[in-house]
């Protein structure tokens, strides 16, 4: 061992990444950001805005409705008493509230909640507050014993595994990480490569080659999403082999809508990320400052779009950023149709199909715009 | 070697092929290209030559509408530059090999054959024959030698007969006998009518060129053949005659 070899060494390793700036940068800015952000939506993440009707069928206890009306209003929801179980059912699934409450005809049961059932951890952040209440001061007022509250939502199961729920956003997340990383990398060399440059000098336009690169992305991009939708919708049961026990491969998880509609849904969000990775191998110098984008581009994406936090109980400040996430849309198009089972005449699914072409439109544009950028 | 003399050739030596009228390139205080007027004719090989960072490369960038001029235009083959009509004519060898590693090589001189228009198993064949690589055909580019790629990179530029040649320092890398037979055919199109630019820092390749621009800092700083800059400068060497006309400052043709 020398000690001069090693200090050279060290030297040469110090200064190429001191000159390397947006490494640096990302080395410190990064965890700062995002565990800040993490902290921030943690802490100050609000309590859901509630829209209940609360539905007293005949021979319900009024006190308890009445308790319980106060409770929520005081807690800021807003609060409509409303006598047909059915109009409140139609007033969660077009949105209109956000949970119905029924009071149980007969004191000994427990109350029943209705949620739409698309976002179950928002579901349950709302669930949550009607426990509260019904244990804070309702039970101080009526003095009933608080029975425990039933769940029923308007689309799906609320008692299905947490995994039906989470699992719409991590395919989504999912086709969006690989694809942005493949495309970035793959047109970072075509820059730096030589190619792009000779491309260049050909007749060939800036639009033909954003579209060939989103065809031929896009087609591995649609293979991914084939091979994760067969993973997270089957079940391939696998019986017992001599001492190998029966066994499942697939998560199994029930979708009530069409398997296509899933498959457009993610294929326009991997048609952005190719357009996203063009235009952002612009900023990169190094296929590994193409990875260094994932905290600042992919992460905030990944808490800001409800794949783990539920955008309604966002912090205030952080909510209008969620429009702006691409991934957003995809993971409430996916619940759409795996939860509700959306057609294509479900106005939420068109609205989210529409933005993600709209996206991935938007920085197709962008990209090719890029494209001439490095060549002053 | 096989020769295709390329059929779609004007030779019109009244008109020049390539003219630059002005041009100038900043970056920021740096001046890659000031001022630079010249005239091109077809069926000529020209050598861009100077020293490593003089501006060859900017001036081929400029000539061929992949770099914006700060002032002055290009023109080639009687229009002005960008043009992606012209492009088409164009064959353009850049200084870094820019072929694609992960292809094979028919497939990289077919892809850029198809770009071009000429996606003809025929052309490409014929463009790989040129630079003696068609028995490394379905070789995969990233297993080729550093002087095996820029074969390919030539072949790249070639396979669609282009009517003007743009070669970076097309020679760097290439062993002294295939060096030769690069000059051959380079000789060959030209003498079919195709416009051949060669940019290069070796001197002892100079001779092979009709006609030499001597560029220094971004100026053309002497023009004429290789034989009459000697003369000029009254010395034997072409070094030495860069370096006189270095040292005097502009004498610019």
């Amino acid at each position: 061992m020398s000690i001069r070899r090693i200090a050279a060494l060290f030297r040469r390793v110090t200064a190429e990444i001191r000159r390397d700036r947006p490494s640096l940068g990302i080395l410190f800015i990064a965890p700062i950001l995002l565990t800040g952000l993490v902290s921030f939506i943690l802490r100050e993440s609000q309590a859901p805005a509630i829209a209940a009707d609360i539905v007293a069928p005949a021979g319900a206890p009024a006190t308890l409705g009445a308790a319980l009306h106060v409770a929520l209003v005081e807690g800021g929801a807003t609060v409509t008493d409303i006598s047909d179980e059915a109009a409140a059912r139609a007033d969660v699934r077009e949105g209109r509230a956000t949970l119905a409450i029924i009071l149980p005809a007969n004191p000994q049961d427990g109350l029943l909640v209705v949620t739409r059932g698309l976002d179950a951890p928002g579901d349950s952040a709302q669930i949550g507050v009607v426990q509260k209440a019904l244990q804070g001061s309702v039970s101080s007022i009526t003095g009933a014993t608080v029975r425990p509250v039933r769940h029923e939502t308007i689309f799906g199961q609320p008692t299905d595994d947490p995994v039906a729920s989470l699992a719409p956003a991590i395919v989504g997340f999912f086709a969006y990480f690989f694809v942005y990383v493949l495309t970035g990398v793959s047109f970072l060399r075509e820059r730096t490569g030589g190619t792009l440059e000779r491309l260049l000098a050909t007749p060939v336009t800036r639009a033909e080659i954003v579209t060939g690169y989103t065809l031929g992305f896009g087609l591995f991009a649609t293979l991914q999403v084939i091979v994760l939708l067969l993973w997270a919708l089957g079940t391939v049961h696998v019986p017992a082999i001599g001492p190998l026990p029966a066994f499942a491969i697939g998560l199994g998880i029930p979708a009530a809508g069409s398997p296509v509609l899933a498959f457009l849904v993610v294929l326009l969000l991997a048609v952005g990320a190719v357009n996203l990775g063009i235009f952002l191998s612009t900023f990169a110098r190094t296929e590994l400052q193409v990875i260094q984008f994932i905290p600042l581009v992919l992460a905030p994406q990944f808490l800001l779009s409800g794949v783990i936090f539920p955008v309604s109980s966002l912090p205030a400040v952080l909510q209008p950023l969620v429009g702006f996430m691409p991934l957003n849309y995809a993971v409430d198009g996916l619940r759409q149709v795996f939860i509700r089972g959306a057609d294509l005449g479900v106005g939420a699914l068109q609205l989210d199909l529409a933005v993600l072409a709209g996206i991935a439109v938007f920085f197709g544009v962008v990209a090719s715009l890029t494209i001439r950028r490095d060549i002053v | 070697m096989s020769v295709t003399l390329p059929a779609n050739h004007v030779v019109d030596v009244a008109a020049p092929t390539i003219r630059a009228i002005g041009l100038r390139k900043a970056f920021g205080p740096i001046v890659a290209v000031d001022d630079v007027s010249f005239e091109l004719g077809a069926g000529r090989i020209y050598g861009l030559l100077g020293p490593n960072g003089s501006g060859k490369t900017t001036l081929i960038r400029l000539l061929t509408g992949l770099g914006h001029a700060d002032a002055g235009t290009a023109e080639v083959l009687g229009i002005q530059m960008p043009s992606r009509v012209t492009l088409g004519r164009i064959g353009y060898m850049t200084q870094s090999d820019g072929v694609y590693p992960a292809l094979t090589v028919a497939e990289n001189v077919r892809f850029f054959g198809t770009v071009y228009g000429r996606s003809e198993a025929a052309a490409s064949l014929a463009a790989l024959e040129v630079v003696a690589l068609a028995d490394r055909a379905d070789t995969v580019t990233a297993n080729l030698s550093g002087g095996q790629r820029r074969r390919l990179s030539l072949a790249c530029a070639l396979v669609h007969e282009p009517a003007v040649l743009f070669l970076d320092e097309p020679t760097v890398g290439v062993d002294p006998l295939l060096r030769v037979e690069f000059w051959a055919h380079f000789r060959r199109l030209a003498d079919a009518g195709t416009t051949i630019v060669v940019s290069s820092h070796v001197m002892d390749e100079a001779d092979r060129c009709d006609d030499l621009l001597f560029v220094r800092a971004g100026r053309v700083i002497a023009r004429g053949s290789g034989a009459d800059l000697r003369a000029r400068a009254g010395t034997t060497d072409l070094e030495a005659a860069f370096l006189r006309f270095a040292g005097d400052g502009t004498e610019q043709r």
